[in-house]
């Protein structure tokens, strides 16, 4: 058993409640209280470094999708709760249990439920109409399609929907298809196909006529590693073009692969929204969890024992676990003291940052 | 997949209306049916009343003259020549062309339209909610109205197939000189066949009597499909619609002698009203009176019309989880 040296300092229980928030999220919006109140706008961490200069950030000042003050019953249940949300160009994900709301939030934004209070907008435009769903390309996460055609015969149909004339359908679909890597297998019944294919297909059809918006409800979800592999590249090089991306995902793993921008949702609520680092510097409950190693353990805890924001350090074999309400100042006073005292750092890493510990500490474990 | 992106390119052509989209929907609708050999089945035993009318008038010109010549005599049994003469003449009334022979085809064609739409609404409409297909199609940029239109239009082709095209053909068929297929100019202008119009705009009138049935029929059995989705509630919904409501009109007015707008509870009286008055009866020759005024029975289909309208507004304001 790791040996406890927390402090019993009253002065320190209070610090919960007073850590600074991080740039770009407001200091209301986490607590471990109430998870309920959204983080608007920490969009622009999404965008990849790399988007070409010019049409990426045009198309990254123009929002994509807005949810504006947006509430949704069904009779009794409230799936939907006052949401508030603006997605400009790259990659959100969506996450948070179960019956949280993520297929409500993506059926209202792809125009297919209307919201009771607040309003959907895609490009400007309210979302339940023909011109904002131009802007918009919905993968649901249901396969069904009328089995006996093939998967090119349903693609054609789909983008005479779109507003292709027959001709230009039938290179449109080519075109996707050899997008998604189905285009040798497209004429083969879709009854024949395999999960991952019909995957492909789907997200082909959402493809068709260039959104600038896609909503993927649980893309991955069915397909081989390099079947992933691909996918994950292929939503990446469509951020890079200036597309926003909203995936819901239950992999987790796979989400933070493709990006570390979510939104996180709890009970019909945006929990919060923001890079996963913005996110858990806010988790004021729950103290970042450092491990570090180095050639003097026991001079490092004293020196650290004298921050405000060090929660506790405990002592695991070789190495110092160190809980800290403030990461940034924990790894700048680590940086000093590396010179200045002088220490030999081997090992240092954050335990508890990652997709799986921010919703378990955010959602209360109860993550679906 | 993901090596580059070079053939897919941004669309910068133009987009056609979402009103080109219904044609299509109808298409996939037709599709689907086209491939079930129960609506074939149905279809062909539905052609064998028009093949029954196509070929009537033949037979029956052919037994008139027949029967003149030499009377007919089976073992001992001998006919009255004058009574199956008479007999003749009134199946000839039926079968001579006239608004009368595109009354009955209508009213008996109307029955097997009505039994194959009961089968074929699941597969039109109903399994684009069981199979969430609509929200495939309600994520395209197109409204729900085009959704609705394009399943209209494919229930009214199904119809159009069974009843007005057919009676068209019967309508041509009458417009030849008898076998020789020489166009038959006094049919087109003569008005002394039946008690109503010849020519054009008798066939004016099969077709309003056609659009009026495909208008109605689609409207009712999309809104019905929808809700209901399966075969089996949709033939229930369908019998107690057309059969039920007809027992229980025909109870009120002629049993219990009720008004005549009792009737109107009859759907398929109420089209047939509508119907005739487009093949231009007067209201005094419809049979099985009282009946409700011609303008009553619109009305009354019009309402109907609007009442499913709103059902299937409702139903598609919402693409719904179904399972």
């Amino acid at each position: 058993m790791p040996d406890s040296v927390e402090d019993a300092n009253p002065r320190r229980a209070d610090r919960a409640l007073t850590a600074a928030p991080t740039d770009g999220v407001r200091d209301e919006a986490i607590t471990p209280a109430s998870i309920t109140l959204a983080l608007p706008r920490a969009v622009d961490a999404a965008r990849p470094a790399d988007i070409p200069a010019g049409r990426a950030d045009q198309a990254a000042k123009q929002v994509a999708l807005r949810f504006d003050r947006v509430s949704k019953w069904y009779g009794p249940v409230i799936g939907l709760n006052q949401v508030t949300l603006e997605l400009r160009s790259g990659i959100t994900g969506l996450v948070g249990h179960n019956g949280a709301g993520k297929s409500t939030l993506l059926r209202l934004a792809a125009g297919q439920i209307r919201p009771d209070l607040g309003a959907v907008h895609i490009a400007g435009r309210h979302a339940w109409t023909a011109a904002a769903k131009r802007h918009l390309g919905y993968c649901p996460e249901h396969d069904t399609f009328y089995e006996d055609w093939s998967g090119r015969r349903f693609l054609e149909g789909m983008a005479q929907l779109c507003g292709y004339s027959r001709a230009q359908a039938r290179e449109r679909t080519d075109n996707t298809l050899q997008l998604v890597g189905m285009r040798d297998r497209a004429d083969r019944p879709l009854a024949g196909y395999s999960k991952g294919m019909r995957q492909r297909i789907k997200l082909a059809q959402a493809l068709l006529h260039d959104p600038e918006l896609l909503l993927l409800d649980e893309p991955l979800s069915g397909i081989d590693p390099i079947g992933r592999r691909e996918s994950i590249a292929l939503f990446r090089e469509l951020a890079e073009r200036g597309k926003c991306l909203l995936i819901s995902s239950h992999e987790l793993e796979e989400l933070e692969k493709l990006t570390d921008h979510v939104a996180i949702m709890a009970a019909g609520r945006i929990a919060a929204v923001g890079t996963l680092p913005q996110i858990r510097a806010v988790l004021d409950g729950h103290p970042l969890t450092i491990r570090i190693a180095c050639d003097q353990n026991q001079r490092l805890a004293g020196a650290l024992w004298q921050l405000d924001h060090i929660v506790a350090i405990e002592r695991d074999h070789d190495s110092l676990l160190v809980r800290s309400r403030n990461p940034h100042g924990f790894f700048q006073k680590v940086t000093e003291l590396a010179i200045t005292l002088p220490l030999e750092i081997h090992h240092l890493e954050t335990l508890d940052e990652r997709a799986h510990d921010v919703l378990d500490y955010l959602l209360g474990g109860r993550r679906g | 997949m993901t090596s580059s992106l070079l053939h897919y390119r941004a669309w910068h052509g133009p987009w056609r209306k979402p009103l080109w989209s219904v044609w299509p929907i109808a298409r996939v609708a037709l599709g689907m049916l086209l491939r079930r050999k129960l609506f074939w089945a149905l279809y062909g035993f539905a052609l064998l009343l028009f093949l029954m009318f196509f070929f009537g008038s033949f037979l029956l010109d052919w037994a008139e003259t027949q029967l003149a010549a030499a009377p007919i005599q089976i073992g001992r049994l001998k006919t009255d020549p004058q009574r199956t003469v008479s007999f003749l003449r009134r199946g000839i009334r039926v079968l001579n062309g006239s608004q009368d022979t595109f009354a009955y085809f209508f009213s008996y064609q109307g029955a097997m339209v009505l039994i194959v739409l009961a089968f074929a609404g699941a597969v039109l409409v109903g399994n684009d909610f069981t199979f969430r297909s609509v929200g495939f199609y309600l994520a395209k940029p197109i409204q729900p109205r085009h959704w609705i239109m394009g399943k209209c239009l494919a229930v009214a082709a199904v119809v159009h197939l069974l009843t007005t095209l057919p009676a068209l053909v019967l309508f041509a068929q009458h417009g030849m000189s008898d076998f020789d297929y020489v166009l038959d100019v006094d049919y087109f202008t003569a008005n002394n066949l039946g008690r109503g119009p010849a020519g054009w705009q008798l066939a004016l009138g099969i077709v309003g009597y056609g659009m009026a049935l495909a208008v109605v029929l689609s409207i009712m059995l999309v809104t019905a499909a929808s809700w209901l989705r399966r075969t089996m509630p949709l033939l229930l919904l369908w019998v107690s619609l057309f059969l039920f409501m007809r027992v229980l009109a025909s109870i009120l007015v002629d049993g219990l002698q009720y008004d005549g707008r009792w009737r109107l509870l009859d759907l398929w009286n109420t089209l047939g009203l509508v119907g005739h008055a487009c093949l231009g009866f007067q209201h005094r020759n419809i049979g099985n009176p009282p009946q409700p005024e011609f303008w009553e029975a619109a009305v009354t289909l019009s309402g109907v019309c609007v009442a499913c309208l709103i059902l299937l507004k409702m139903r598609t304001r919402d693409v719904p989880i179904v399972r």
